[in-house]
């Protein structure tokens, strides 16, 4: 599942779970779109070990600036309520998966 | 303006569905530049029949063959695109806009890196593939549009209306001229020469030229040729495979109703001969649909 997190939930959201992952996307975004259903694949394998939201950057832009993303989709990837890494752009389902467990 | 087939795409793929197309007694339309097709340029030697070969000459002659038929060559590329549910609406350069029953993708892949020092070390760090994705990243601050198709002129009036400073970098702008007059009427700066590099370390900090002008900046959007071809399948209602294949069937159909594909945008080999096996079927197909849709 992945949860709509908004900048009144982010926090909470990092640091309630020991790994959290949020796919920072905007609408009108092609790469976006087509990144969406490849983290709704990767909520569901990661199911229980990792928690995973969206961010709408233009609804949130206080996040966005937060974190100095400059473009999207960007996926924020904290550890025990730490930004770990951000990968930028459209990837692979299993680079992400990848990328994820091993932080 | 209504049409049968709007075939969007001007390489081998492209003009054989074309040719196909009107041979079924449709009406169609040819969208984008015959100098855009991978093969123009390219000397082949692998393509039953004709020996040694330029690409140019081939695809003039394919021309030539689809125009005795009745297919109409635009020459220009189309810069937006959406599935109605009943047909398409196709926008091209001049702001002619063209409602097609069916529609065949044949634009092949998109090649859109500049392949400079510090673009790859500095994309996400101020170096972005899409105006329209990143434009809201860049209010108040300075961006820079690279390319010479329509689809950077576009971009770069648009993110006037976000950056406080736009500049475009074009050298060989083919861009229509309606849209780069705009352009400037923004407020846009225009520059003349090729990017050589990007410079920054944490961060862009300047876009630098071949003859020695640097344009400091935070942003750097790289809009290289016309509108992607991954991002038109998906405003036609289709979804990209992540290497921006489209999935196919035996009928080169998409799964989306009358949008049908070929050429290289339905995956390797990326050759002529299966670019005109594949445009053969799918100028077939989309002219039974929009029989079948009239």
């Amino acid at each position: 599942m992945v949860t709509e997190v908004t900048e009144s939930t982010f926090d909470n959201f990092v640091s309630s779970n020991k790994v959290a992952v949020v796919d920072c996307w905007a609408p009108w975004c092609g790469p976006c779109r087509r990144m969406g259903p490849i983290i709704d694949e990767i909520a569901e394998e990661l199911a229980g070990k990792v928690a995973v939201g969206k961010l709408n950057t233009d609804e949130n832009q206080g996040i966005a600036m937060k974190y100095n993303i400059n473009a999207i989709p960007t996926i924020l990837i904290f550890k025990d309520g730490k930004l770990v890494d951000s990968p930028v752009g459209l990837r692979p389902k299993e680079d992400l998966i990848e990328i994820i467990t091993s932080v | 303006m209504e049409v049968d087939v709007a075939v969007i795409g001007c390489g081998p793929a492209g003009i054989q569905a074309a040719m196909h197309a009107s041979r079924k007694k449709t009406s169609v339309v040819v969208m984008g530049r015959i100098q855009s097709s991978a093969i123009h340029g390219c000397r082949l030697d692998n393509y039953l029949g004709t020996g040694k070969t330029e690409g140019s000459a081939i695809l003039e002659e394919g021309r030539a063959q689809a125009e005795s038929t009745g297919a109409r060559f635009l020459g220009q590329n189309v810069i937006a695109a959406a599935g109605t549910g009943n047909g398409f609406d196709l926008t091209v350069e001049d702001g002619t806009e063209y409602h097609a029953k069916a529609v065949v993708l044949a634009t092949g892949i998109s090649r859109k890196k500049l392949g400079i020092p510090g673009e790859k070390e500095l994309f996400g760090k101020g170096v972005s593939y899409c105006a329209v994705c990143d434009c809201n990243f860049y209010k108040g601050r300075k961006a820079v549009i690279v390319g010479n198709d329509s689809e950077a002129a576009t971009s770069a009036e648009m993110m006037t209306s976000y950056a406080s400073e736009t500049s475009w970098v074009t050298w060989e702008t083919v861009a229509d001229r309606s849209l780069v007059a705009k352009a400037e009427k923004a407020g846009v700066r225009i520059y003349g020469s090729k990017p050589e590099s990007i410079t920054g370390t944490d961060r862009v900090e300047a876009l630098v030229l071949e003859d020695g002008t640097s344009i400091p900046t935070d942003g750097v959007f790289i809009e290289l040729g016309a509108k992607s071809s991954a991002d038109l399948a998906m405003d036609l209602g289709a979804m990209p495979e992540i290497d921006d294949t489209l999935k196919v069937g035996r009928d080169m159909s998409t799964g989306v109703p009358g949008l049908f594909a070929c050429g290289d945008i339905t995956g390797r080999p990326w050759q002529v001969a299966k670019a005109v096996g594949e445009g053969c079927v799918a100028g077939t197909s989309a002219a039974d649909f929009a029989k079948g849709a009239k």
